[in-house]
């Protein structure tokens, strides 16, 4: 049964990989093109199946406690549904997750942009301090008693014993699976022809979306994001005012990626791109988040500040917040109520008509060690 | 690093008559001199587990008091999620420790950094310290106690932390027993069965070639041969640190590996292979179980266990003990041992929200 569902999901990939062309032709919104594979991480289904497993596995954070699904969850559409997120035991994390689903097609993982790709995103998130916590060096050590990964790390990678750097590009390959079937989309369908796909009300809120309202400048192409960063102005979760482990984690991020020591006690605003580039222009800019499988991902921005879609139209018809590099693209829309409702159905339509959702596996056991192979390391 | 391995090397030198005058017991020095201020800072930082990674685990958490500072168990559990290959030591007069570690990694002239690798290490409390640093700034009680320590104007630093917990460890004196006022030349009468007992440590028993000074250590690491402690190949959770720890510090061909390699990890040279350091034998009677890996649950264990011989490869040779004189060896053993300072565990003290006019 596992293997069938991942070898499902592979097949699935392959299949897109054929409708590239049809994607082509589809217009800036069309249809998403196959994943991306990076060439020094080909996908196999074995390898995919073996990351299925390492996505569920506590074992890969410090206590055994945090695994990848812990804070992306599929039931919270591969996100979770608190503003921020939970974070490794003992902290709260400051961002809220983002969904997994079709970050296969980022260039860049995080809020900040700060990985350059899912195997890199792995290797942050399983170390953070107040996400996984795991030592790379106790992690590794983990798989290798489990005799079950020691067999398919070997499978996939040709290793004699599982290395931490194959756990994640394994991950990866898992992740690239993980994408919306268009074939549940209502606007995907709809944008194929099928006419009936998509409810008036949505097709008058695309209009307002390429049109008067003008989201299509951020948020364009398939994946409904131009991967670039922007300042909105998103307003100051109220919980940085009423939760201490927040503050603590807000001074910690800011400390450890260099914040003058001043500025980082005072504070807790999270500064976004700048912690990537170094330059005070880019502080408070966040990457655009893809508007694929919205309906399942709420609470929405990077701090999980609004609820609902609801809120983050208003925000936008707002003209956004109060920032020192806001995008100067941001100005009131002066949208009717209808055209917001309109605008919440379209939005609504780019996610599937059913959730995508997966099974818990059953994790191979941790086991002793053979003895007696000391002098004949197995081949 | 290298001036230890040279140490090392000298380490099983045989008992000349000059280094038998040198080679015994000695009593409890004076208490050290301490900052009150910063050991009351480490005593709360030494019970506090949010210092730990996921704040649970706190130094006292394996040096539980009541223990002599050790844990009560033949292997100590270590964070959560893991399980530790190795006893936790006793700390009762760790002060006066040269190395620290059973394979004597660590600098007891430095308890400070010793103490850094305790909160860091992954098996232990696995923290990232500037988070801990972080946590700390969050309760304010805890920075009373810090300013008061560190001055006013002091904010929370990773080595300070460090720091005041081991003005705290100077504090943790073993108790002076009827043994030290003894060797003090104090007009003390010791149970007949003690007296001689410390004669036989002295002499046929040869326990003070390695165990002398005022902790009954000689600082250096042994080959005995002790016996394997057989939940380490049966539990993978500690086998996993094991291997784990012998991967970070280097030791080639690890994966091979299924027992502790001891000083070898540190100096990579054949002849430490399964050297341990020679433990205090301060606090015996509150420190069980024994030996670097607890596999012996009494101190008549032990002293059968050196009667033997040891085990082994073991450096050592059978002793040829009566079974009264191996009673006497325990009985002075068990006398070493003084009142056990009562250290009390502080509240732990709530976090509490920074307003922004403070910070």
């Amino acid at each position: 049964m596992r293997r069938l569902l991942s070898a499902g999901l592979f097949a699935l990939a392959c299949c897109w990989a054929a409708t590239a062309a049809a994607a082509d032709r589809a217009g800036p919104h069309g249809p998403l093109p196959p994943a991306p594979v990076p060439a020094d991480n080909p996908m196999s289904s074995a390898k995919v199946e073996l990351g299925r497993l390492l996505f569920w596995d506590v074992r890969l954070s410090g206590n055994g406690s945090t695994a990848c699904v812990s804070c992306h969850l599929p039931s919270a559409g591969w996100s979770e549904h608190s503003a921020v997120s939970r974070g490794y035991p003992g902290t709260i994390h400051w961002r809220n997750s983002q969904s997994i689903l079709n970050a296969a097609y980022f260039d860049r993982l995080f809020w900040d942009g700060a990985a350059g790709s899912l195997e890199q995103q792995a290797q942050s998130a399983a170390e953070g301090a107040v996400a996984g916590n795991g030592d790379a060096a106790m992690m590794e050590m983990r798989l290798r008693l489990v005799p079950e990964y020691v067999r398919r790390f070997r499978d996939v990678f040709g290793t004699e014993w599982p290395r931490l750097s194959h756990a994640w590009q394994a991950l990866a390959a898992f992740q690239r699976t993980l994408v919306s079937d268009q074939r549940r989309v209502p606007f995907d369908r709809w944008q194929a022809g099928e006419a009936a796909a998509l409810p008036e009300d949505a097709q008058r809120g695309y209009r307002l979306f390429i049109g008067k309202a003008g989201c299509n400048r951020c948020h364009d192409g398939p994946l409904f994001s131009d991967q670039r960063f922007h300042a909105l102005g998103t307003p100051r979760l109220a919980l940085q005012q009423t939760h201490p482990l927040l503050q603590v984690t807000a001074r910690w991020q800011n400390l450890q990626r260099g914040v003058a020591e001043a500025d980082y006690r005072a504070g807790d605003d999270d500064r976004g791109l700048e912690y990537v580039t170094r330059h005070p222009a880019d502080r408070g800019k966040f990457r655009t988040p893809s508007l694929r499988e919205l309906k399942y991902t709420a609470p929405y921005m990077h701090n999980g500040v609004f609820a609902s879609l609801r809120e983050v139209v208003e925000f936008f018809d707002r003209g956004g917040g109060a920032a020192p590099n806001k995008s100067p693209m941001l100005q009131p829309l002066g949208l009717s109520e209808q055209e917001k409702a309109d605008l919440v159905a379209f939005l609504e339509s780019l996610s599937m008509d059913v959730p995508l959702l997966m099974a818990s596996p059953r994790l191979p056991p941790t086991q002793p060690l053979e003895s007696g192979d000391r002098h004949a390391p197995r081949r | 690093m290298k001036s230890f391995a040279a140490v090392l090397l000298l380490g099983l030198a045989g008992a000349t008559p000059a280094m038998a005058q040198l080679s015994a017991m000695q009593p409890l020095p004076a208490r050290a001199k301490t900052d009150p201020a910063l050991v009351e800072l480490g005593r709360h930082l030494f019970f506090e587990p949010r210092l730990s990674g996921d704040g649970s685990r706190s130094c006292a958490s394996c040096h539980i008091p009541a223990y002599g500072f050790a844990d009560g168990a033949a292997l100590s559990r270590g964070y959560n999620g893991t399980e530790y290959f190795r006893n936790a030591p006793g700390l009762l007069s760790v002060r006066l420790k040269s190395r620290l570690m059973w394979d004597g990694r660590l600098d007891g002239n430095d308890l400070p950094t010793a103490v850094r690798d305790m909160v860091t290490e992954a098996h232990f409390m696995n923290a990232d310290v500037r988070l801990a640093q972080e946590r700390m700034r969050q309760i304010p009680r805890m920075m009373d106690l810090w300013r008061r320590a560190f001055g006013e104007k002091s904010e929370p630093y990773g080595p300070r932390i460090f720091v005041a917990i081991a003005e705290f460890l100077r504090t943790l004196d073993a108790g002076a027993s009827a043994v030290d006022r003894h060797l003090r030349g104090e007009d003390v009468v010791l149970p007949l069965l003690v007296s001689e007992g410390m004669r036989l440590f002295h002499g046929k028993a040869r326990c003070a070639t390695c165990h002398h000074g005022p902790l009954g250590s000689d600082g250096k690491a042994h080959r005995l041969g002790v016996p394997e402690n057989p939940a380490i190949a049966r539990e993978p959770l500690r086998m996993i640190t094991l291997l784990r720890h012998h991967a970070t510090m280097g030791v080639p061909n690890y994966m091979a590996e299924r027992s502790d390699v001891g000083t070898y990890a540190v100096s990579k040279r054949a002849e430490d292979r399964a050297r341990f350091a020679t433990p205090s034998l301060r606090g015996l009677r509150h420190s069980g179980p024994y030996m670097h890996n607890g596999v012996f649950s009494t101190l008549e264990d032990v002293v059968d266990f050196y009667d033997r011989g040891g085990g082994s490869e073991s450096a050592l040779r059978p002793l040829g003990l009566k079974p009264r004189e191996r009673r006497a060896l325990v009985a002075y053993l068990k006398a070493l041992t003084g009142p056990l300072a009562v250290v009390e565990e502080p509240p732990v003290f709530d976090y509490a929200l920074i307003p922004e006019a403070a910070r």
